[in-house]
């Protein structure tokens, strides 16, 4: 038997099926937390803000709005909230490079563990609008559709936020020897 | 040799699985002839690689039952959690987010025998200074409990002869903990919660034990005046059963 979707999931969830609301938390907890995480670069910040988000998701099932799909709705909440978290913790504009100094060095290149360290601090050195496509794009698997979708932006936006982020991520990636 | 921006874009499309079939010929004719071009093809592929692999963390095994815990047993169609919860499952999580919030934090010591007053204005100070807790009062450990019961962690942290056990937990139905600890040089110094109510506390010689219901952030403050190495046992119990045991340690200053 197939899955229920996510729409029909917070339907049952609106009518007070704890089940439902126990399945969306199995399929959305993940990617919500590493959503976060890759914002926030702080695991136990990415810990609180799936809390809120998903608290949030809760208290507000009566204005979810079948016509969207689900994860549009759960993922602009995440990204916000994210959003809101580095304004209230004054991170909200990009770090400097030196975040990324750890990650520099030739011997360091080939250890892919090494590679994806070097990417997290690049990615906090661009702007959160500018991570929140990369986040999307990479991370959660998005189309340029769904992504608009998300932002609530045109897809002519994402692809040159899309565009933009790659190479402000690219240049900061050349400058500490890691592509 | 400057390419037109529009390959730019049709470079990112085809990396991005979104070109249509127009745009692909178009492509590859030009990548046929601008060796240019393929350089910035390489190089965007190479990165988007890149950033596909970063590799996805598994989020911490009892968050799944905190958040089960937070959501109200029958959902109305308008649940609304109570400021605790709001200010418990937020950003703003922790004691200093009470404190900007401007919300009460009930500092209670228990009439016991052991505790002086003196500890009592120690203790206070460290409260109002728990906001920068990871820096004030380092962490010697954490353990998690994912407990259908009762879900969360437990931290314990020092700040000169003071053990703080910081209890960050949600539980489903009343839950006793018991924090044991056999070195008798070791004193129940205070309690501090972010809510008057829903967690109470006995202490006695080698023990404390709190009793709470619903989703709390609360602290066991200890005297260890030797600063001496010391073990907390907890003892996580429901309905009278043990439902989980654990141990965090602290290995002591010179």
């Amino acid at each position: 038997m197939s899955e229920p979707n996510d729409t029909k999931l917070m339907e049952r969830c609106s009518n007070g099926d704890r089940q439902a609301f126990e399945m969306l938390l199995a399929r959305y907890e993940k990617p919500v937390f590493n959503a976060a995480y890759r914002m926030l670069n702080s695991p136990d910040d990415a810990r609180d803000v799936t809390q809120t988000v998903f608290l949030k998701v809760y208290e507000h099932l009566d204005q979810y709005d079948p016509k969207y799909r689900f994860f549009s709705w759960i993922y602009r909440i995440t990204l916000n909230e994210s959003i809101n978290w580095l304004k209230k913790t004054n991170r909200l504009d990009a770090l400097e490079g030196d975040t990324a100094d750890s990650a520099s060095g030739p011997e360091q290149e080939a250890s892919n563990q090494q590679l994806s360290e070097g990417m997290q601090a690049a990615l906090m050195t661009i702007s959160p609008d500018y991570r929140a496509v990369i986040v999307l794009k990479h991370l959660l698997g998005c189309s340029y559709q769904e992504i608009s979708e998300v932002l609530e932006i045109p897809e002519k936006k994402v692809k040159s936020r899309l565009y933009t982020a790659r190479q402000l991520l690219q240049q900061m990636l050349t400058e500490r020897g890691l592509h | 040799m400057t390419i037109d921006p529009k390959y730019f874009e049709l470079i990112q499309a085809e990396i991005d699985g979104e070109i249509d079939d127009a745009g692909k010929a178009e492509l590859e004719n030009f990548l046929a002839e601008s060796e240019e071009g393929r350089a910035v093809y390489e190089e965007l592929e190479t990165l988007c690689r890149s950033l596909d692999s970063m590799p996805s963390l598994n989020p911490p095994s009892h968050l799944r039952h905190m958040l089960l815990n937070q959501a109200p047993v029958k959902a109305p169609t308008q649940p609304s959690p109570n400021l605790l919860q709001r200010l418990f499952s937020g950003p703003l999580l922790g004691y200093v987010g009470v404190f900007a919030a401007g919300v009460a934090l009930t500092l209670a010591l228990l009439d016991s025998g052991q505790i002086s007053r003196g500890a009592f204005d120690d203790v206070t100070g460290l409260v109002g200074t728990l906001a920068d807790a990871g820096r004030i009062a380092p962490e010697h450990g954490t353990i998690s409990i994912d407990k259908s019961e009762v879900a969360g962690t437990v931290t314990l942290r020092s700040t000169g002869p003071l053990l703080i056990v910081d209890f960050d937990l949600s539980a489903r139905q009343p839950v006793e903990i018991v924090a044991g600890y056999s070195d008798k040089t070791i004193w129940f110094n205070g309690f501090a919660q972010l809510e008057s109510t829903g967690t109470s506390i006995a202490a006695e010689t080698g023990a404390v034990t709190v009793r709470m219901d619903g989703k709390r952030r609360y602290a066991v403050y200890l005297n260890n005046p030797g600063m001496r190495p010391a073990t907390i046992d907890l003892r996580f119990m429901a309905n009278d059963e043990v439902i989980h045991e654990a141990q965090l340690s602290f290995s002591g200053t010179e």
